[in-house]
């Protein structure tokens, strides 16, 4: 095994592990060819419907540990958009639940060896970061109208002059947020798998002594599985707190 | 703690044959108890302070970069629209700049504050002025 590898020296690809490739035949990526990330994107919706719908579906007094799991999930949820937003943000809770229901998945089924991390694209992340903008400024337009525009315009800047300066500033930061939230989310992922996979070269490389990065690789795991639950969370409480701006801009 | 609640029970081994006042023997129940709460009190939530520290930081040098490379992007947009090359590019990479850091500095708010994602620290908020922080613990 070792004699294998040692070939050619280290034979570590880290990147490899993030190409999207067609799963029927073909080299081609075309708008409608399935590939790995369709086939794991719908193994997320499908685990998340899972355990939503079979953990509701008994509804017992005594839940069985299937619905304790849905209903403490469904809490915490609601619990975050109450403690931000106040009552009136909670009949935003099924986005919410949504958008941390797929991160969460995407991230937990991207930990199994061999399998794809659609959460590790930025094409994934800026989408769900763009739906997210979107939602929330079109929400706060359809709240507030005009007034909305207030969260741009500084009005204790004692010159005319420095409240438009300002007001270019705040817009620009207002279109910093979705980027840097997705760039957030890809590049912890990214940065994760790729260390693992760093680890899983040198394991396959150094024979005997590779106990030591299998042991790394198990400390990096651990991590990453807290990396894949924090990440879900600060996505969810990020959204929650964009939609608190839209919902109250005078703050 | 403990040790006064041991001290207390060989006590009353010992003086279980001579009746005591019954306020005493309630008082040292009481006493008991509240050894025995003090024993079973939860520590402190440590919480994932230091990963979430680091995760803040992180967020926050993001937030300056994507800033400033979001104001070089438009002023170079803004440029090859007007064709005035280095105005609007030296303009809105400030402007970007000056984005980044407010951006920054609303993360440092919500960190001061223990609210979003800084509620994961643990701790108590250093402002008291908001009715609205945090999930708290």
């Amino acid at each position: 095994m070792a004699d294998e590898a040692g070939g050619s020296g280290f034979n570590i690809h880290p990147m490899e592990q993030f190409e999207v490739v067609p799963l029927f035949g073909g080299h081609e990526v075309h708008w409608y060819t399935i590939t790995n990330a369709t086939l794991w994107m719908a193994l997320t919706v499908a685990v998340a419907s899972l355990l939503m719908l079979v953990g509701s579906r008994s509804r017992a007094h005594v839940p069985s540990r299937m619905q304790s799991v849905a209903e403490s999930i469904y809490g915490f949820v609601h619990k975050m958009i109450v403690d931000v937003t106040g009552k009136e943000g909670a009949k935003y809770f099924p986005y919410v639940m949504t958008l941390f229901l797929f991160i969460l998945f995407a991230n937990l089924l991207a930990l199994i060896p061999t399998s794809f991390a659609p959460t590790s694209h930025i094409a994934v992340t800026a989408l769900l970061a763009l739906a997210v903008f979107f939602s929330v400024t079109a929400i706060g337009f359809y709240k507030h109208g005009t007034h909305f525009l207030k969260l741009f315009w500084v009005a204790s800047a004692p010159t005319l002059a420095l409240r438009i300066i300002l007001a270019f500033i705040e817009v620009i930061s207002y279109f910093v947020r979705p980027l840097s939230h997705s760039v957030r989310l890809a590049g912890n992922m990214m940065a994760g798998h790729a260390v693992l996979k760093v680890f899983a070269g040198f394991a396959g490389a150094l024979g005997l002594a590779g106990i030591l990065p299998i042991l790394a690789i198990t400390a990096v795991y651990g991590l990453e599985l807290l990396v894949a639950v924090i990440q879900a969370y600060v996505f969810a409480i990020l959204t929650v707190v964009y939609l608190n701006d839209a919902l109250h801009p005078g703050h | 703690m403990t040790g006064q609640g041991d001290q207390s029970g060989s006590e009353e081994e010992g003086g279980r044959t001579t009746e005591e006042p019954f306020a005493e023997r309630l008082k040292r129940l009481e006493d008991r108890i509240a050894a025995a709460r003090a024993d079973r009190a939860e520590p402190p939530r440590r919480g994932h302070g230091e990963f979430t520290q680091g995760s803040l930081a992180w967020r926050m040098v993001i937030e300056l970069v994507v800033g400033m490379l979001l104001g070089l992007a438009i002023g170079m947009g803004l440029d090859a629209l007007f064709g005035t090359r280095p105005v609007f590019l030296v303009v809105f990479a400030l402007l970007g700049f000056a984005a980044g850091v407010r951006t920054m500095l609303r993360t440092a708010e919500e960190v001061r504050g223990r609210r979003g994602e800084a509620a994961l620290m643990g701790g108590r908020p250093e402002t008291r002025d908001e009715t609205r922080d945090g999930t708290g613990d």
